[in-house]
């Protein structure tokens, strides 16, 4: 393995292209958002980025978008992330560390399940009007 | 303080997407124990006045946050260069842009990690905005650059999972090559 390329980034984008399934429509992908502000990413929500990137991957997952945002107020739970998967409900998770980005992937993403023990919603007092 | 150097550098880059610049370059260089960032972009800049608030803890702009009264990531900066005998300067004109240098000493033992620069540079290309990002970076005489127009030119939609991970992938590669 040496340095990349952009030549080479872009045959591996080809070789991939011809593995991923089609998406369906747009409108039926699931949407992953990550709070990835000071306190965000203070928390460690780049750790929980990697996780969500290396548990689609592992499991052949093309239809979803990670996106990023800065603070959503919820602070005391970072690293906090917000996902919406079409028919079911969008909800924002608290305290997201690796081993429960992984959990969302399977347990929310594939098995369209919530995982209730780290739904956080509340944005804090200071940013709500 | 940030836990690692990336987190730091993270923080700062999103200062200048966040400041509307539509040209940003992030050079982080290793020659020996010297760890040279520089972070310049043409975003809306700040006037003397506003830059010295920004580096008290207990001031925001108010802008994201109306009644949010912390600011942390220049005061993260001065922190970590003061703490640890580097240096850290910022120099910005309104309307014009914010350049950021940082000098640190990575024989420092009280220096944060330098961190995952690969998941920092795929998350900084990645942040949802429309101007570009060029990043340069080096290890002794080993280099490579790469904007973000030509990333998006080659893999489209750098927000995309599958595309995210093959980002991630060209800058674990090409870190891997600084590091050989």
């Amino acid at each position: 393995m040496g340095k990349m390329t952009l030549e080479e980034l872009r045959k591996l984008r080809e070789q991939k292209k011809g593995e991923m399934v089609q998406r369906d429509s747009a409108g039926k992908s699931a949407q992953i958002i990550i709070g990835m502000g000071t306190c965000g990413i203070a928390a460690g929500a780049k750790e929980a980025f990697d996780a969500f990137l290396d548990e689609l991957d592992s499991h052949g997952i093309t239809d979803t978008r990670i996106t990023q945002t800065g603070c959503m107020g919820l602070c005391f739970s970072e690293p906090t992330v917000e996902v919406a998967v079409p028919g079911m409900p969008r909800v924002v998770y608290g305290n997201v560390d690796g081993t429960i980005a992984r959990r969302i992937v399977r347990e929310h993403i594939i098995g369209k399940a919530l995982v209730s023990d780290h739904i956080f919603d509340k944005p804090a007092a200071d940013i709500i009007n | 303080m940030h836990a690692t150097i990336c987190d730091l550098i993270t923080d700062l880059v999103q200062n200048s997407i966040e400041a509307g610049a539509t040209e940003t370059t992030l050079t982080v260089e290793e020659r020996g124990t010297e760890l040279a960032i520089v972070i310049a972009d043409n975003g809306k800049g700040m006037s003397a006045e506003t830059l010295e608030r920004a580096k008290d803890p207990f001031w925001s702009d108010g802008l994201k946050h109306k009644h949010r009264r912390v600011g942390l990531g220049l005061p993260f900066l001065f922190q970590t260069a003061e703490a640890t005998g580097g240096t850290a300067r910022i120099e910005s004109e309104e309307g014009v842009g914010t350049t950021v240098e940082i000098r640190l000493d990575t024989a420092n033992v009280d220096l944060p990690a330098f961190g995952n620069f690969a998941t920092a540079a795929t998350t900084l290309m990645a942040y949802g905005f429309e101007g570009n990002l060029e990043i340069e970076r080096s290890a002794g005489a080993k280099r490579y650059k790469v904007g973000k127009r030509g990333l998006e030119e080659v893999l489209g939609d750098l927000e995309d999972a599958g595309n995210l991970s093959l980002l991630k992938r060209f800058f674990e590669e090409n870190e891997q090559e600084l590091a050989r």
